[in-house]
């Protein structure tokens, strides 16, 4: 019998239990607490992950993790899911937008690739500028990509957010009774009208002018102040204004101290018309006399300059004006004999001469008034009546808010566009601190930002909406080229929200434009044509007719006995802005920092300058170089002192004064690379404004400074094929041999020695792209070229220049493939008793032998100059090409010369074998190396951004030059391929030409007999630097012709 | 047997010497442990070889940067060096191979040395082209090697490509010179070795020579065939060196004086550099006997002939500066006297024209401690000749705009303190392994121009050698 015997595990099994049968096919029968463990019990349910199943991901994430470990990191290129119309990756757009930074104005073209803006050219639609841009507009593309903006709002020091801080604002506007705004010029109509808004009010006089002065609530506060001419204009035409002026039709230009091309009001509006006067081939050729102090980039292109202290100023104006017959009894000057010529220049050029001051006092500028008013020149090349917008800043007004300030009588000040901790000093921050709510809206924590109470981080210009009108009629508009990098709000959406308007800030400006601008026209029939148009082209202009101004009226012996009470001194300061950083614009950005000075070619560093006859008295230090440091004084001014300058000797600085630049010593946050002492300080403020002239104390400091200078050799060195210059009546004689001869070699044919063209004198074959194909070349007239240097810093924008900090721009190793060569005449070219004739004297002649060449090597103190944009020459019979051992540097095709950077390995010997020095080597991974983290952009990601991806980032140890842009020839070739038509002259532009305010540089086909490239390689200027090398450069350059008589001749 | 004429000075001293006492003499750092003052020698030589190999790997990892250079003096202390180690690897071969197709038999004593230094120089000499490269790691793109980059090739314009070839050339040949003269010395040593070591090493070395009659004729005309040989690449080289600059347009180099002058310098330097190498190899180790008077005397008439070329050279360059009528041309050349680096071109005017010719004087010309100061200032002298040449002439050349200046930075120093210490521990290390002279070519002349056998009567010469009767 089977032992069928049974065990029961319970009474349960026995009975047979419902429950008990369900349970036991489980694997444990009892309950297992699973559900409280994990805790969700529903989701778990819900779950089908088994444990097999974990098992499985478990391993899978083990091997997936370990994988992944090995890899490479992952590069994100996300392709596009819908693709934006308007982007085709690799094919950039181009947007009409506006750039105006309180200073500068200038209608611009924005170039985006893949959504970035990259690059910045003029907008040549405009009429006011002419597509005219300086280093500043085109290198303020880098700052959008600045990673020391604000990326978020900040309240009391902290970062915070939108919501937190429009809520308390609100508040605290609620129980502000006093509520003022302190903003640099505002010539955006759609935003004037946010802020009449907002707390300001305009207040017309009794013609219907608005004035500065007389908004209520509002002030507009200029740091490089022109209110002298404000109030001028008010005493003389009763309308506080900027006049406009019109270069074009100026014979006879004198300005006393106004660096017009650089700094002085709208500089940018006056350079393409200026340099059409300049032109010596057309009927007449304007003279320009400057009276300055300091060596400004105007004095340099100056036909006759006269260095002048700036207490003479007044002492000038009122002597002109006396001797053109003004009613005034001036004394007589030292400067007579200059003032004789430029009254009969005047004279002979009634309504066609313009004759302006620098100097921020009233009465000056009223006798400069007079003069113009005098010479007929209002109406014709000066316009009151449409006045510029531009510069609205009143001092005195200023004066006031700070008074109001500081007692107690302000509740709240929002601080919009300036920086008035960082240019007023300590006065302002004290009177601040009494201000109940401060609201700042830098874009980064500037030192106003830095003690405010709220800061709401404005939006880059160029991610934001905006309009201008910086002349009455002329109207430009501005539109985001990229969408919000970081947390920030458009100042005027701000101050639309805590009026508790919502509407955001674009469809404001579009129904602003609607009901105030589209009405003004008449073109267009419906508002989105226009407003369509206007986006398109940028720039609208509607001058429409506009009421005159009051006839000239002035009591011109007050002004005259105010001036005789100007302060004079053994040592004059004159507080400048450099093409750099500006009035401060420019401080944070590294391209504008290493940007060479047109003049001291510094970079990195603000600096007193002084005359080096001056300076060797003291026992100075006259040459800079790598181990030639700098003195150092302390300067002082009114009490107040700006410690430890370097000084730099600037040849051509009136004796007796000094000169230094503002804009510097600016710190952002806790950023170390403030460069330069920040000078603003040694301005002096009172009732009658700001001075930017003052008598100084220098005191010696005994220490010494490195100061990095691109270029350290002053003069020419009496070599007459580099650079090429003649007087007008020589060149208006025709004869090609007295000012541009042909270089000629002597040798030996036939057995005679004769004189042979260099030209037809060369060892080579010739290359195979004369008459063939393209031959790209260039002109560059030296007769338009001012010095300006927008084309360096828009070079460096095109083509992804390193930068590279100042102790390596010390040591001689400048990145920029395009630079300007700054040479001042030395006392050998002996300039004539007044400046009026120019002749050189030979070597041999003067005194014989080698101690010349020593001094030659001095400036004169009073020194012509000369600036000639120099890049790689791409020479036919190129001296680099043949040297290179690996052939990484050859001649194409069509006429230039390539780098291949892959196939460099560095030797340097194409460099050291270049005539022209334009070669340029990485000595260090610049994108990489810890000693270029502080000053390079391209370190971190956002700086990246700004990099042109058609050009190739260099690396370590290869060599890099000029490539004539060749990114956008090739690109215009494949536009010209498409469209199947030959490549049209103009079409193609290098970024140097494109930035050229004077047009200075003409790039083109050198085998196109019609292209304006070969008309200017044919002028009877036209010559090739150092041509008897025979390198035969491609690039040609023109005569400068000076507006002066040859007294030979 | 071939006898010298007794009014010829001895080339060998001493009544003692004897075959045996030659290997004994020559040997004898080599078959005895290394003395202390050459301990404390390689010690030094080591630590600067290593702070110079710092050096260049910090230059490598860095960038050219380290270096002073700049965008208008491209070369400077690297090219410098080069020049400088590449001139004085002159020597070696023109001892070995000129004065060995003229019969100069004084050469024996001092071949092996000068052909150590040559190879070592020029090993020093060729780390510097390969250093200054921005991107070493991609040297090897000077070879004319068939690659896959398509047409892409070296360039053969370019004397940078030819320096490649003949310094290759020089040096594959100097090396094969030296090491066949080496083949009988190692035999020797071989077959005196004690430990089985350098038994094993010294036969290995030795490539199992035997001494015989036919192997000394072989070794004999393959030295002439070498010496042939070397001869013109004595002159090749230095002048590709020098056609580095004598192609390029810049003024101060594009000169085409530039080939003879360098040949004449290098062999100056090469000379003065022997010159110290043995006034001190010859003082410890007591080689007194066989580096005699007269050889420092020879070197240093060869040093006034080749300082008298240089000089000629220098005053030449000069002339035809002004004579050209070139601006450039002539402002290079007062820039050299009279600009920035005027103290470095009257340095080597002083060490390179003038004070070679206070050797016309027979009582300094004999004078150990005198040629010993004499040879290091002809070598600083040729150093700054080299500096001269291409700094004062790229500094400032064409544009004043781009002129410059050139400061070396602690690297630069570095890397040239460097290649001297490596150099020399290999020349500390050539003088304890290997037969520092040519010994078995000195036994060679030992009964021509011996002391003891021109001294000697014919009769004791006879009775010394007795001639044996053939029958």
């Amino acid at each position: 019998m089977a032992n069928s015997k049974k065990y029961w595990k319970g009474l349960e099994q026995l009975n047979e239990d419902a429950n008990f049968l369900a349970s036991s096919q489980n694997e444990f029968p009892e309950h297992l607490p699973v559900d409280e463990f994990l805790g969700d019990a529903a989701s778990l349910e819900s779950s089908s992950t088994s444990r097999r199943d974990f098992l499985k991901f478990l391993g899978f994430s083990v091997a997936a993790a370990s994988l992944a470990s090995c890899e490479t990191p992952i590069t994100k290129a996300i392709p596009y899911i819908n693709k934006p119309e308007e982007i085709t990756p690799g094919v950039a757009n181009y947007y009409a937008s506006t750039y105006f930074d309180g200073n500068d104005y200038a209608p611009i073209l924005v170039k985006t690739r893949e959504g970035r803006p990259i690059f910045i050219s003029g907008n040549n639609l405009s009429t006011l500028t002419k597509g005219a841009i300086n280093a500043r507009v085109n290198a303020s593309v880098l700052s959008l990509y600045d990673n020391n903006r604000l990326k978020n709002p900040m309240a009391n020091g902290k970062d915070s957010d939108w919501n937190t801080v429009d809520t308390a604002i609100k508040n605290e506007l609620a129980n502000s009774k006093n509520i003022k705004i302190l903003s640099n010029t505002i010539i955006s109509p759609a935003t004037r009208s946010i802020l009449f808004d907002f707390a300001a009010k305009e207040v017309h006089d009794e013609k219907g002018f608005v004035k500065g002065r007389q908004l209520e609530g509002w002030v507009q506060y200029n740091p490089i102040s022109y209110s002298g001419i404000l109030n001028a204009n008010q005493v003389t035409f009763g309308k506080a204004a900027i006049p406009t002026y019109n270069f074009k039709k100026a014979k006879t230009i004198v300005s006393i101290g106004a660096d017009f091309m650089a700094s002085w009001l709208d500089s940018l509006m006056y350079l393409n018309d200026y340099a059409q006067t300049r032109k010596p081939d057309n009927d007449w050729m304007s003279k320009h006399y400057q009276f300055e102090a300091n060596m400004s980039l105007t004095g340099t292109n100056a036909d006759v300059r006269v260095p002048v202290k700036p207490s003479e100023y007044g002492a000038i104006v009122a002597q002109i004006l006396n001797k053109l017959g003004g009613n005034v009894s001036a004394d007589s000057t030292k400067y007579d004999d200059y003032i004789a010529k430029v009254v009969n220049d005047l004279k002979s050029t009634l309504g066609e001469s313009i004759v302006i001051c620098g100097s921020n006092d009233k009465n000056v500028q009223i006798l400069v008034n007079a003069i113009n008013n005098l010479l007929g020149n209002y109406g014709k090349t000066i316009d009151l009546a449409r006045s510029s917008n531009t510069k609205a800043g009143d001092d005195a007004e200023l004066v006031a808010l700070i008074k109001a300030m500081n007692a107690g009588e302000v509740d709240a000040l929002f601080i919009y566009g300036v920086d008035p901790v960082y240019t007023l000093g300590e006065e302002f921050k004290s009177a601040l601190a009494k201000v109940k709510l401060s609201v700042s809206f830098a874009s980064k924590l500037t030192d106003t930002a830095a003690v405010c109470k709220y800061v709401c981080p404005d939006n880059h210009a160029l991610e934001s909406w905006n309009d201008a009108c910086p002349v009455e009629g002329y109207y430009s508009l501005a539109q985001p080229t990229i969408s919000k990098l970081f947390n920030t709000r458009q100042a005027q959406e701000s101050f639309l929200v805590w009026k508790g308007n919502t509407t955001p800030y674009y469809d404001y400006l579009k129904s602003y434009w609607d009901k105030n601008i589209f009405t003004q026209q008449t073109s267009q029939l419906f508002f989105t044509d226009f407003w369509n148009k206007s986006l398109h082209d940028g720039v609208v202009e509607i001058p429409t007719k506009i009421t005159d101004v009051a006839p000239f009226n002035a009591d011109l012996n007050i002004a005259y006995t105010a001036i005789k009470d100007i302060k004079s001194g053994a040592i004059e300061i004159v507080l400048t802005q450099n093409m750099g950083v500006g009035d401060g614009s420019g401080a944070d950005n590294p391209w504008l920092q290493e940007m060479p000075d047109p003049l001291t070619k510094v970079t990195w560093d603000n600096y007193v300058t002084m005359n080096p006859a001056e300076m060797l008295d003291k026992g100075y230090n006259i040459n800079l170089g790598q181990e030639q440091l700098a003195n150092v004084v302390s300067v002082t001014v009114n009490g107040k002192t700006v410690e430890n300058l370097p000084v730099v000797a600037q040849p051509g600085q009136a004796k007796g004064t000094i000169g230094l630049a503002l804009g510097y010593g600016k710190k952002v946050g806790n950023m170390i690379e403030a460069t330069g002492k920040n000078a603003y300080p040694l301005v002096s403020l009172n009732d009658a404004g700001f001075s930017y002239y003052g008598v100084a104390t220098l005191v010696d400091v005994t220490m010494e400074y490195h100061v990095a200078a691109t270029q350290t050799q002053q003069t020419i060195m009496g070599r007459d094929s580099i650079v090429r210059e003649t007087t007008l009546d020589v060149y208006k004689k025709g004869n090609k041999d007295d000012y541009n001869p042909a270089h000629t070699l002597l040798v030996h044919e036939n057995g005679e020695a004769i004189q042979k063209n260099v030209k037809e004198i060369d060892l080579w074959k010739a290359q195979p792209v004369e008459n063939i194909g393209h031959r790209w070349g260039m002109t560059i007239d030296l007769n338009t070229c001012i010095g300006c240097s927008a084309c360096v810093t828009s070079c460096i924008s095109e083509n992804n220049i390193a930068v590279i900090g100042k102790d390596e721009v010390r040591r001689g190793r400048i990145m920029h493939w395009l630079r300007i060569d700054r040479y001042y005449s030395s006392d050998h070219q002996e300039v004539g008793a007044i400046g009026e004739t120019h002749e050189k004297t030979k070597l041999a002649e003067n005194i014989g032998g080698i101690a010349a060449y020593t001094q030659m090597e001095r400036a004169s103190d009073n020194p012509q100059v000369i600036h000639q944009p120099m890049m790689c020459q791409h020479c036919n019979h190129a001296g680099c090409e043949t040297v290179c051992p690996v052939a990484a540097t050859t001649h194409s095709n069509e006429g230039l010369n390539m780098m291949a950077y892959n196939r460099c390995i560095g030797t340097r010997y194409c460099a050291n074998n270049c005539a022209y020095k334009v070669r340029r080597f990485n000595w260090y991974n610049y994108k990489a190396y810890s000693k270029f983290t502080e000053v390079n952009p391209s370190q971190d990601d956002l700086g990246r951004m700004v990099l042109n991806p058609d050009v190739v980032v260099r690396s370590r140890g290869v060599m890099e030059k000029c490539s004539m842009c060749v990114q956008r020839i090739q690109a215009g070739k494949l536009e010209a391929k498409i469209a199947s038509t030959k490549v049209q002259d103009g079409s193609i532009q290098t970024a140097c030409a494109t930035a050229c305010p004077t047009n200075a540089i003409t790039f083109g086909d050198l085998n196109d007999t019609t292209s304006k490239a070969s008309e200017g390689k044919n002028h009877n200027r036209a010559f090739r630097v150092i041509e008897e090398v025979g390198q035969q450069p491609n690039i040609y350059y023109q005569t400068k012709v000076r507006n002066l008589k040859n007294n030979e001749a | 047997m071939h006898k010298e004429a007794v009014i010829r000075e001895p080339l060998i001293l001493g009544n003692d010497v004897t075959y045996s006492k030659i290997s004994d003499d020559v040997l004898h750092t080599i078959e005895h442990a290394p003395t202390k003052t050459w301990k404390i020698l390689m010690t030094i030589a080591s630590i600067i070889a290593l702070w110079g190999v710092c050096c260049i790997l910090y230059l490598i990892g860095t960038g050219i940067g380290v270096w002073g250079l700049n965008n208008t003096v491209g070369w400077a202390w690297d090219i410098t060096n080069f020049v400088w180690w590449v001139g004085i690897g002159h020597a070696g071969t023109l001892i070995s191979a000129v004065l060995l197709l003229f019969r100069q038999k004084w050469r024996m004593a001092i071949n092996r040395p000068a052909e150590a230094m040559t190879i070592f120089a020029v090993f020093m000499a060729g780390t510097f082209p390969m250093i200054h490269m921005g991107r070493i790691w991609m040297a090897y793109w000077v070879l004319p090697l068939p690659n896959q980059f398509g047409s892409l090739w070296v360039n053969f314009n370019s004397p940078l490509l030819w320096d490649v070839f003949a310094i290759s050339t020089y040096m594959s040949v100097s090396l094969v010179f030296w090491y066949i003269g080496l083949i009988p010395d190692f035999a020797t040593i071989r077959d005196r070795a004690k430990t089985p070591v350098s038994k094993l090493m010294y036969s290995l070395l030795s490539f199992g020579w035997t001494g015989n009659a036919k192997a000394w004729q072989r070794f004999e005309e393959v030295s002439l065939v070498l010496a042939g040989l070397a001869t013109p690449l004595v002159f090749s080289v230095h002048s590709i060196v020098s056609m580095d600059f004598a192609t390029s347009v810049i003024p101060g180099w594009h000169t085409t004086i530039f080939p003879p002058y360098f040949v004449a310098g290098a062999v100056f330097s090469g000379f003065a550099m022997v010159q110290t190498l043995m006034l001190i190899v010859r003082k410890a180790m007591h080689l007194e006997q066989y580096v005699t008077i007269k050889h420092i005397e020879y070197m240093n008439i060869v040093i006034i002939v080749t300082g008298s070329i240089v000089g000629v050279a220098y005053l030449t360059e000069l002339f035809m500066s002004y004579y050209s009528g070139v601006e450039y041309e002539s402002y290079a050349f007062i820039n050299r006297f009279s600009g920035p680096y005027a103290w470095a071109y009257w340095t080597m005017m002083t060490c390179n024209v003038v004070s070679p010719h206070l050797f016309w004087f027979k009582k300094l010309r004999t004078n150990l401690g005198f040629t010993f100061f004499m040879s290091i200032i002809v070598n600083i002298g040729m150093w700054f000749e080299r500096f001269v040449i291409i700094v004062t002439s790229v500094h400032r050349d064409y544009l004043p705009s781009s002129w410059s200046m050139f400061y070396p930075t602690w690297v630069d120093i570095g890397v040239y303190i460097g290649t001297i210490g490596i150099f020399s521990v290999f020349y500390l290390l050539f003088l304890k392994y290997f037969p520092v002279l040519a010994f078995n070519e000195v036994k060679s002349i030992l009964k021509s121009s011996g002391e003891r056998y021109k001294n000697m009567s014919d009769e004791d010469f006879k009775k010394l050698h007795p001639v044996k009767k053939i029958n």
